[in-house]
């Protein structure tokens, strides 16, 4: 059992369970959650041992060294000499000499290749154990729907792909992936297909991110055109020398390995849009409130812990390219904040727990990219530490909201019950640790992630601060466009020549050209602060606010219901049992013992030296604990204040908002701004273009369709059957062809 | 010192040339031809008439295709080892009349694999019956021997003897159906045209040897340039280019090349699907096979001559232009033509008829690039030798899997008619799927194998476009090429289409067979590379290359 053949079969036994689901998935009838549930529970046993090896292969240094493993399992196309470089360009190999070599052809070749290390083990982890845990909650939530089976397939089919999307070591499988999950998003979100509501919001799904996708198609190009290779890992040409990846060891250990100026910044900011249509950050995040019409326990796997997350994890994976890009770091912490505060004002009015959960999603997404975009080590470990919980308790919280709606028959409307303390107790504790988790207090895991999250926005709006703790490499990234524009006098020598500048983490291409560097300075840093630190105290409002309006108050119950109300089978609450451990104390165990940052470290994406250069130990920040945990009490307080108890049945608060509330029940009017700006204006050239269509088009391509079917009569009459016109045809085509060559020869 | 006459050395030579060199080389011929007189022998000793001669016929081709696989594995280690650049590996057999080579090997390796999943297939579908079944498969074997003959011929009169060889038996095999008017009407029709040709190509033969006072293939391009160089009568190239003309002619009846295409449809569809499946797919190879051969030979530089270089070597590039220019303009023709006649067919067998005759058009575009590069650019002409050798590999799966489906559902459905096809996806989906990708395949479309024959073939022409090999002709090929590839999209979906979407008939007589049977599982067999050639390439590409070694 090497680590390889592990690594193939995290992805493969949740594919074979598919595959098998979808064959025999009919015979099986009631058992068709089975082959799922057999299969994925044991991609996350194999998906945890392979944590366990990948944290023995780190050692204990104390320096991160990077850690990765890549299995090649075969090579899908290969065209030679594909890829001539310029002898500009930053595809030539770092760490040889100029000259031809470094220049000389390089061959297209897609290896089916899938790695192994840290970040990859991390997130095979969330994956499968969420995704465990959801096919297990399954059982009951789905039981008696008419697609049993099919849901099931989806599910294993899910998991499939976004191990494969977390395991791929190329651009282009990632992106391959990438359509993957999206494809098993939108066919879980419509996944009650006779609603129009959830074929709608199926199709909008796709459609926002058709976008995204295009985001990262004309990213991976730009990637292939900058630098000759779309794979991670370094590769052995068949003469011995070696390719560098694009995340590989030999470039990553290069300062002036990675391409700055416009061209990383554009695909930087490719890779930007991409993540941002996955994770639901703004502009694009509309798809994922209407996303909500799935079943829950995909809504909760999904559309919470999982696919979501991929812009994260792309993001992270891609962080050595941001990192020489300064401007566009700063970018995605801005997109990142504004999208964590307005999702949270929006979320504070929202009478759809589902929905407010949505929101609260797409709030706590963007906390994860504030501080991806910080650009240190501590950002980006921070970065995945809070996916990591937010995957445990959001996917917890989900599966409340759907044990809360199983039991309410089908309804979610936070206004239409309450009280279910008394009736779904189960359901009720763990929904309160969710919520806890969620709102940031001490000691559920939800805190420890946010204070890191805080603490690196911090470390960048106060350099001064931190700076004596620090050793002061906090405040490399405002020098960087300074010594960036040293760099215009070498490239004369050849980009390669000098090596005696370390500070170099560009190219020679004077980057003062992108204006988004100038965001890149404390003051906007503050400035994201202060949000981050706002959103905190909503987050907490609007989760105890659902809390409340549920579970507190007298008894109420929808007639939908009927005789139904009941807590939830213990199919459904053995997963939210076991999520909340988790929920509880992940946070607290991995903070002290500082484990998953420094095995994050070991991520060779984040071993780049402009990365490791602000590394730092981990510090309890006193300080920034209080601030965050004052903000959450005071929002739990207000949402006590307005909605605990009797009052829990009505808008109380939401009165006071005056002409706030319609504004953030609209959804701040996204959607109609969308409607009235893209959607109206493309229906009328739509409109246009499809009486061109017909009129034009059409025809034109009913004749081009018939002229071959009239030629074809035409050849098919010759076909006589007389042997003797056969054999005159042979003449004649012969003396065509005498004809033809004299006149040609 | 004279030779002297001594007929004991000359038979010693002869006994070694024939016993050490050539027949070890020869064996998966010898066991075709063991097989055939074993199949005989059958039908003449009452006691063993009541052997399966179709379990006779499977374990003699077994054999053949086992010391092919053999054969290959060795010369592939020959070419392949070298650290020199790969050249040609050549073993000339029985006195220069064959050759084996990298080429030779793989074709017959393809040809023999054909075989025994051709006699599988035979077996299942029940065609021939008992009583044929010697017969039948002696004039299988008998065709396919002509056909590596084909493969591997040195010789302008093996070339002759080898379509012969494989054509009578093939006349024959086009009749089998007795009782059919059709298919007696088609045979008789095929072998008057078929000696028609045989006999135009064969005058060709006499008048290139006569002009160039030889017949042995690799000596053609220099005798010739040496005539056309000598400059001399203008007759001697008048008679050269009309020989060569005629002999195209004899090739172009093989490959059913337009305008001699026209049996081809008759015979596919008189004949039982299975023949129409040999003819396609056997006999396609061999002929694409000996085409690159001949071709190559008219068109090579002859290196080996120091004296009169350039007057030689200007001489055989017009030669070159003339053979490239044929065989383009047959390529070119013979696809546009296939394709559209493909439309409106209302029999499957026919439609595979012309479906062929496109796919050989294709297949010369690819030999047409290849001999246009031979003295330009070696490596994109050995590119273009593996993109047919490639191609014909692939098409074997994909057309006998056509070939097959039609000839299992003939079984169940007594039609071969398209429509009678109709709402097969709601009895038997596996079937459907099958179909949906041979067929897919067929036109091209990744991810399978067809897909990637396609696209080398294509390739091929775009490395002569750009190595500057008779650029606009080329040009032109891919445009048509790719302007095919596209019409050829209709017909082949229309047949997926009736499949799918049409309605059941309500007179359908009997059910189509179980997916899940021995001809399911054969149809498996025969879908599945089909898919695997389409996603892991690497491996036969790389035998393919290795075929491809000889235009380098």
């Amino acid at each position: 059992m090497t680590p390889s053949f592990l690594l193939v079969l995290v992805p493969l036994l949740p594919l074979l369970a598919a595959l098998a689901t979808v064959i025999g998935g009919r015979r099986l009838g009631p058992r068709a959650h089975l082959p799922a549930v057999v299969g994925i529970a044991a991609a996350a046993v194999v998906a945890l041992s392979l944590l366990v090896v990948t944290a023995r292969s780190r050692g204990s240094a104390e320096t991160p060294r990077p850690v990765d493993m890549v299995t090649t399992l075969w090579q899908w196309a290969t065209v030679d000499d594909a890829y001539a470089p310029a002898h500009d360009s930053h595809a030539a190999v770092p760490g040889t000499a100029v000259g031809e070599d470094a220049y000389s052809a390089r061959p297209f070749s897609i290896s089916i290749a899938m790695r192994l290390d840290p970040l990859t083990a991390t997130m095979l982890v969330i994956i499968t154990s969420v995704g465990l845990l959801v096919a297990i909650y399954s059982i009951g939530y789905m039981h008696d729907d008419p697609g049993y089976p099919r849901f099931f397939a989806l599910v294993a089919m899910f998991v499939f792909s976004m191990s494969m999307l977390v395991a791929a070591s190329n651009f282009l499988l990632v992106y391959v992936f990438w359509e993957a999950v999206g494809a098993c998003s939108y066919l879980l979100i419509g996944f009650w297909f006779q609603k129009p509501e959830a074929a709608k919001a199926a199709k909008k799904a796709f459609l926002v991110n058709r976008i995204g996708d295009f985001g990262l198609a004309v990213g991976v190009f730009l990637l292939w055109l900058t630098y000759g290779t779309l794979d991670f890992h370094d590769t052995l040409s068949p003469d011995g020398t070696i390719l560098p990846g694009i995340l590989g060891q030999t470039r990553l250990a290069d300062v002036s390995g990675y391409v700055g100026g416009i061209v990383g910044t554009a695909i930087c900011l490719l890779l930007l849009l991409a993540a941002c249509g996955k994770s639901a950050q703004l502009p694009l995040h509309v798809w994922l409130p209407d996303a909500m019409e799935g079943p829950t326990p995909a809504s909760a796997l999904i559309h919470a812990a999982t696919m979501v997350t991929a812009g994260v994890y792309l993001v992270a994976r891609s962080a050595p390219l941001f990192m020489a890009c300064p401007g566009a770091l700063v970018t995605v912490s801005i997109i990142g904040t504004t999208t964590a505060l307005v999702a949270a004002l929006i979320g504070t009015v929202q009478n759809d727990l589902k929905r407010v959960l949505a929101y609260s999603t797409i709030s706590q997404l963007g906390y994860m990219f504030a501080c991806l975009g910080t650009g240190t080590l501590l950002g980006f470990t921070a970065a995945i530490f809070h996916l990591l919980t937010h995957a445990f308790f959001k996917a917890l919280l989900f599966l409340g909201a759907g044990s809360v709606m199983h039991s309410m028959g089908g309804v979610i409307d936070m206004r239409r019950f309450g009280g279910l303390r008394k009736l779904m107790p189960i359901t009720a504790t763990t929904f309160l640790i969710g919520s806890l988790a969620l709102a940031g207090i001490a000691p559920f895991a939800g805190f420890f992630s946010k204070d890191e999250i805080l603490a690196s926005l911090h470390s960048k709006g106060w350099p001064d601060v931190h700076h004596s703790a620090e050793n002061g490499h906090h405040a490399m990234i405002p020098e960087l466009p300074s010594a960036l524009s040293h760099s215009g006098t070498m490239h004369d020598v050849g980009y390669r020549g000098v090596s005696n500048y370390d500070n170099h983490s560009s190219s020679h291409q004077t980057s003062d050209v992108v204006g988004l560097d100038a965001l890149n300075q404390p003051a906007v840093w503050k400035a994201l602060f202060w949000m981050a630190l706002v959103t905190a105290g909503l987050t907490a409002f609007y989760t105890f606010r659902a809390v409340f309006m549920t579970f507190t108050g007298p008894l109420r119950i929808p007639d939908e219901a009927g005789d139904h109300a009941h807590e939830s089978p213990s199919v459904m609450t053995t997963p939210l049992l076991i999520l909340a451990i988790p929920a509880t104390f992940i946070g607290f165990i991995l903070f002290t013992t500082d484990g998953l940052a420094h095995f994050l470290a070991a991520t060779p994406s984040f071993t780049t030296p402009s990365i490791v250069k602000t590394a730092t130990a981990s510090v309890f920040h006193w300080d920034l604990a209080i601030q965050g945990t004052l903000a959450a009490a005071l929002g739990i307080v207000i949402a006590a204040v307005g909605h605990l108890g009797r009052r829990s049945d009505g808008p109380q608060l939401e009165r006071w908002l005056g002409p706030v509330r319609p504004f953030l029940e609209h959804r701040m009017f996204i959607d109609q701004l969308y409607a009235a700006v893209i959607v109206k204006p493309i229906e009328a050239i739509a409109f246009l273009a499809a009486i061109f269509d017909r009129s034009f088009i059409d025809r034109s391509v009913r004749f081009v369709a018939h002229l071959p079917l009239a030629l074809g009569s035409v050849v098919r009459q010759l076909q006589s059957g007389l042997l003797q016109r056969y054999a005159l045809a042979g003449v004649i085509g012969v003396l065509a062809i005498i004809v033809f060559l004299a006149w040609r020869l | 010192m004279t030779p002297e006459l001594n007929v004991g050395i000359l038979l010693n030579e002869l006994f070694v040339d024939t016993v050490r060199v050539s027949l070890p080389l020869f064996r998966p011929e010898l066991c075709l031809v063991a097989t055939i007189v074993l199949l005989l022998l059958c039908r003449m000793l009452p006691l063993l008439r009541y052997l399966d001669s179709g379990g006779i016929a499977l374990g003699g081709v077994c054999f053949a295709a086992w010391y092919a696989y053999i054969d290959f594995l060795s010369i592939g280690s020959q070419v392949g080892d070298s650290l020199l650049p790969a050249t040609a590996v050549r073993t000339e057999l029985f006195g220069g009349l064959l050759v084996f080579d990298s080429f030779t090997a793989f074709l017959r390796l393809v040809l023999a694999g054909f075989l025994v999943l051709y006699v599988v297939l035979t077996k299942l579908s029940g065609i021939p019956d008992r009583e044929d079944g010697a017969d039948f498969y002696s004039l299988v074997l008998g065709s396919s021997l002509g056909m590596c003959l084909m493969v591997s011929a040195n010789n302008l009169l093996i070339v002759f003897m080898a379509v012969e060889m494989a054509s009578v038996p093939s006349y024959a095999l086009a009749g089998m159906l007795k009782g059919r008017p059709a298919s007696s009407e088609a045979a008789l029709k095929y072998a008057i045209y078929g000696a028609g040709a045989a006999g135009v190509m064969l005058y060709g033969i006499s008048l290139i040897s006569g002009v160039l006072g030889t017949l042995v293939l690799p000596d053609v391009s220099f005798e010739m340039s040496r005539v056309l160089a000598a400059g001399g009568t203008s007759g001697s190239t008048m008679v050269l280019c009309l020989g060569g003309l005629m002999l195209s002619v004899g090739l172009a009846f093989k490959l059913s090349a337009v305008p001699f295409h026209f049996w081809c449809p008759d015979v596919f569809e008189g004949a039982a699907a299975e023949v129409g499946a040999f003819l396609s797919v056997a006999s396609k190879a061999a002929a694409i096979a000996l085409l690159v051969r001949v071709a190559f030979a008219f068109s090579t530089p002859a290196s080996d001559d120091a004296v009169g270089m350039s007057a030689n070597a200007v001489a055989i590039t017009d030669a070159r232009h003339f053979v490239v220019y044929v065989i383009g303009l047959f390529a070119a023709v013979t696809c546009t033509f296939g394709n559209l006649a493909a439309y409106g067919q209302t029999n499957m067998k026919r439609l595979l008829a012309y479906s062929t005759i496109a796919h050989a058009g294709y297949l010369m575009m690819a030999v047409a690039a290849a001999v246009a590069m031979v003295a330009i650019s070696p490596q994109g002409a050995r590119d273009a030798v593996s993109a047919v050798a490639f191609y014909l590999a692939t098409y074997l799966f994909m057309n006998l899997g056509a070939f097959g489906i039609v000839a299992l559902l003939r079984n169940r459905l007594k039609s071969e008619e398209i429509s009678s096809y109709a709402g097969l996806i709601h009895v038997s989906p596996g079937i459907v799927i099958a179909m949906a990708v041979v067929l897919v395949s067929l036109i091209g479309l990744p991810p399978l194998a067809g897909f990637v024959a396609k696209f080398l073939v294509f390739s091929s022409l775009v490395d002569a476009i750009t190595s500057g090999a008779e650029s606009p002709l080329m040009l032109s090929l891919l445009v048509i090429g790719g302007f095919n590839t596209v019409i050829s999209l209709f017909y082949y979906l229309r047949v997926l289409k009736v499949m799918t979407f049409d309605p059941v008939p309500e007179d359908r007589v009997s059910e189509p067979f179980p997916f899940v049977s021995i001809s399911g599982a054969m149809i498996t067999g025969l879908v599945l590379p089909v898919v695997i050639f389409g996603v892991f390439w690497s491996g036969l590409y790389a035998a393919a290359h290795l075929a491809g070694v000889i235009a380098s």
